[in-house]
């Protein structure tokens, strides 16, 4: 391989990261924390990181200060969903954080009925 | 002649007697030849018998007098020739114990040998010239043999070194494409999972490839310009061996590894964690600890194994001081000599210090201490999961304050700064409102990249609540997708009647909301 070759491959290998998204899963399976959460899921912590917690999970802790979806840590993470949702399991069970399922459609009253009792509300 | 040994007293009275013994013949002969003659001729015959004993003590000086000389030239050529025989004796014997070790350690540095050849060349000639051409041409056969075979395994190295370096290629292009398909599949978990598969095998892949053109005198892979925290670099090393779920990683403290050293200090991380992971029974754990001691950070490799016996510790520290020799190609068949090796290489070209010792889990604990001048305290600007990735965004902090690395460097569209106080997000949103007139119904992306494709915005229900106090946003909620969670707290605020405007109001709204979504 000629060096103006080498140029070209270090400078495009400069990019990225030494971790694996594997390790930060520590090889679990996606597929166990999926039935749990999904995308809206909302998560709200319950606790403050520990120094000694993996620091997904303490950035995790850090951001559901208010409560955010599932999709919302995955962005601001720039973790995929799935391996967030390996992530919150592991808070899940250590009772860290807490997993508030959205409220199906079906269960909420129609919009217009709520509009209109907020109408009839603010008339009073 | 002269007998040998013979003292020279003796020697001189032997020779007077040699000198004299044909004078004496000749006298006696004459005087019995004069006394047997007639008085008449007794007088010739005395003459000539004195004449005869003469010319014969006349002769006999002479011929020793020859014999004396060339024994002289015979005893100087006899010196001259044990002297040569001395010094041929010592040219061969320089020859053989200095002047070829040298030529070839000169060729081996790289020298030509033809260079090497004219360097010898002007050494003495007193053992004569022929022999001189003798040594040259005996130096001559030997400097090209090794030179040929130094070429011929140089270009086996270099061939490895080449295809190490393509593979390495692939091995990076495909990486970088799982990497994004697991952020195109990242919703679906059991692609998702196969893919983290494949991205595994992948790693494994590239440390083989890293392997041999590190042993082939190359770098290993990739380089990396910026820093990248010391913890990302130890999981950068269990990502690269079979059974990185054995691995304990536990917490390190907050330093990062200055960036040319971060790939080779990655790669020996992950020989060492295999050998630990490798030589110990499955079920164990390999305990991996960085702490910091004063010539730098100590990163320890810990397994409970078998034990490594003085003996066994002594050949693989053996293996890592001579890993300098070269690419041996029996070593490639051989995976815990190869990554030993791999090992000591690149801490000698590193300065990494690399010591086994045995372990107080029975197994071996490896240390490795990465010098001072390879670390900086300085914060990474490397993207670290979780950590770096934040701190880079210019998006302001949704919950509570951001870690001390992080810290507000780049301000986004609210631009206040974020205090640590929990309830400090409140007021963001309404400045976002405040600078985008298009009110509540504005989502406020403030995070431009989504490289998931999500959606990267700032919750939305503070803006609606926060932003609200008139009656016409009250009537005109927000009708983007807003959670239902969050709709409904806005809706119990406004039935509640609270005054959505004030930041304190904000931020009771924040406590409240909690406690309504669940009832």
């Amino acid at each position: 391989m000629s060096a103006a070759d080498q140029d070209t491959v270090d400078q495009d290998w400069d990019e990225g990261n030494p971790e694996r998204l594997y390790v930060i899963a520590r090889g679990r399976s996606p597929l166990a924390a999926h039935t749990t959460f999904d995308l809206v899921t909302l998560i709200i912590s319950r606790s403050q990181p520990t120094p000694t917690m993996q620091p997904e999970h303490a950035a995790i802790l850090r951001i559901c200060g208010s409560p955010l979806s599932v999709a919302e840590v995955s962005a601001y993470l720039r973790l995929p969903a799935s391996l967030v949702t390996v992530l919150l399991a592991d808070l899940h069970a250590e009772k860290r954080i807490e997993v508030r399922a959205p409220i199906p459609k079906a269960a909420l009253p129609a919009r217009s009925l709520l509009e209109a009792v907020i109408h009839g509300l603010q008339r009073l | 002649m002269l007998r040998a040994g013979s003292s020279p007293g003796s020697r001189l009275a032997t020779a007077v007697l040699v000198c004299l013994t044909p004078a004496v013949v000749m006298a006696a002969t004459g005087v019995l030849a004069a006394s047997a003659a007639s008085p008449g001729t007794r007088t010739g015959i005395v003459w000539c018998g004195l004449v005869g004993a003469a010319g014969a003590v006349v002769e006999t000086l002479r011929r020793r007098h020859a014999v004396a000389v060339v024994r002289e030239q015979c005893a100087r050529q006899e010196q001259e020739l044990l002297r040569r025989l001395a010094r041929q004796e010592a040219g061969m014997v320089e020859l053989a114990r200095v002047a070829l070790p040298e030529a070839i350690a000169r060729l081996q540095r790289g020298d030509f040998p033809d260079d090497v050849l004219t360097a010898f060349e002007t050494t003495d000639t007193v053992a004569g010239p022929e022999f001189h051409q003798a040594r040259l041409a005996v130096l001559r056969a030997v400097l090209e043999a090794v030179d040929n075979e130094e070429g011929m395994r140089e270009s086996a190295q270099r061939a490895f070194v080449n295809i190490a370096r393509r593979v390495q290629a692939i091995v990076h292009r495909q990486a970088v494409d799982l990497r994004a398909m697991e952020d195109r599949h990242g919703t679906d978990p059991a692609v998702f999972e196969d893919l983290l598969r494949l991205d595994h095998g992948n790693a494994l892949v590239g440390r083989l490839a890293d392997s041999i053109a590190v042993l082939g005198g190359a770098r290993p892979g990739r380089q990396w310009n910026a820093a990248v925290p010391l913890y990302s670099v130890l999981r950068g090393g269990m990502s690269r061996i079979l059974d990185y779920t054995r691995v304990e990683l536990h917490p390190v403290s907050d330093v990062a590894i200055v960036g040319p050293a971060v790939e080779p200090l990655i790669h020996a991380l992950a020989e060492l964690l295999d050998n630990a992971t490798r030589y110990s029974p499955p079920q164990t754990r390999v305990h991996l600890t960085a702490v910091e001691v004063q010539t730098g950070i100590a990163i320890e490799i810990e397994d409970g194994g078998l034990s490594l016996g003085e003996e066994g510790r002594a050949r693989a520290e053996r293996m890592l001081h001579e890993a300098q020799a070269g690419l041996d190609l029996n070593d490639l068949g051989e995976t815990p000599r190869l990554g030993l090796a791999v090992v000591g290489r690149l801490a000698h070209a590193y300065g990494f210090q690399v010591s086994l010792r045995p372990s107080a889990y029975g197994g071996v604990r490896a240390v490795l201490i990465v010098p001072q001048h390879l670390i900086t305290t300085a914060p990474a600007t490397g993207r670290a999961h979780g950590l770096g990735g934040m701190a880079s965004e210019s998006r302001p902090a949704p919950g509570t304050a951001m870690p001390s690395t992080a810290g507000p460097r780049r301000q986004g569209p609210a631009t206040a700064p974020v205090p640590a106080a929990r309830s400090s997000h409140r007021p963001l949103p309404r400045a976002t409102a405040e600078s985008e007139p298009a009110g509540p119904d504005a989502v406020p992306v403030v995070g431009d990249r989504t490289p998931n494709g999500l959606p990267q915005r700032r919750r939305h229900a503070a803006p609606s609540r926060a932003g609200a106090p008139t009656r016409a946003q009250v009537r005109e909620p927000a009708p983007e997708p807003v959670q239902p969670g969050m709709w409904l707290a806005a809706f119990h605020d406004g039935v509640n009647g609270r005054a959505p405007s004030t930041a304190t109001g904000g931020g009771h709204t924040s406590e409240e909301s909690p406690g309504k979504g669940e009832q």
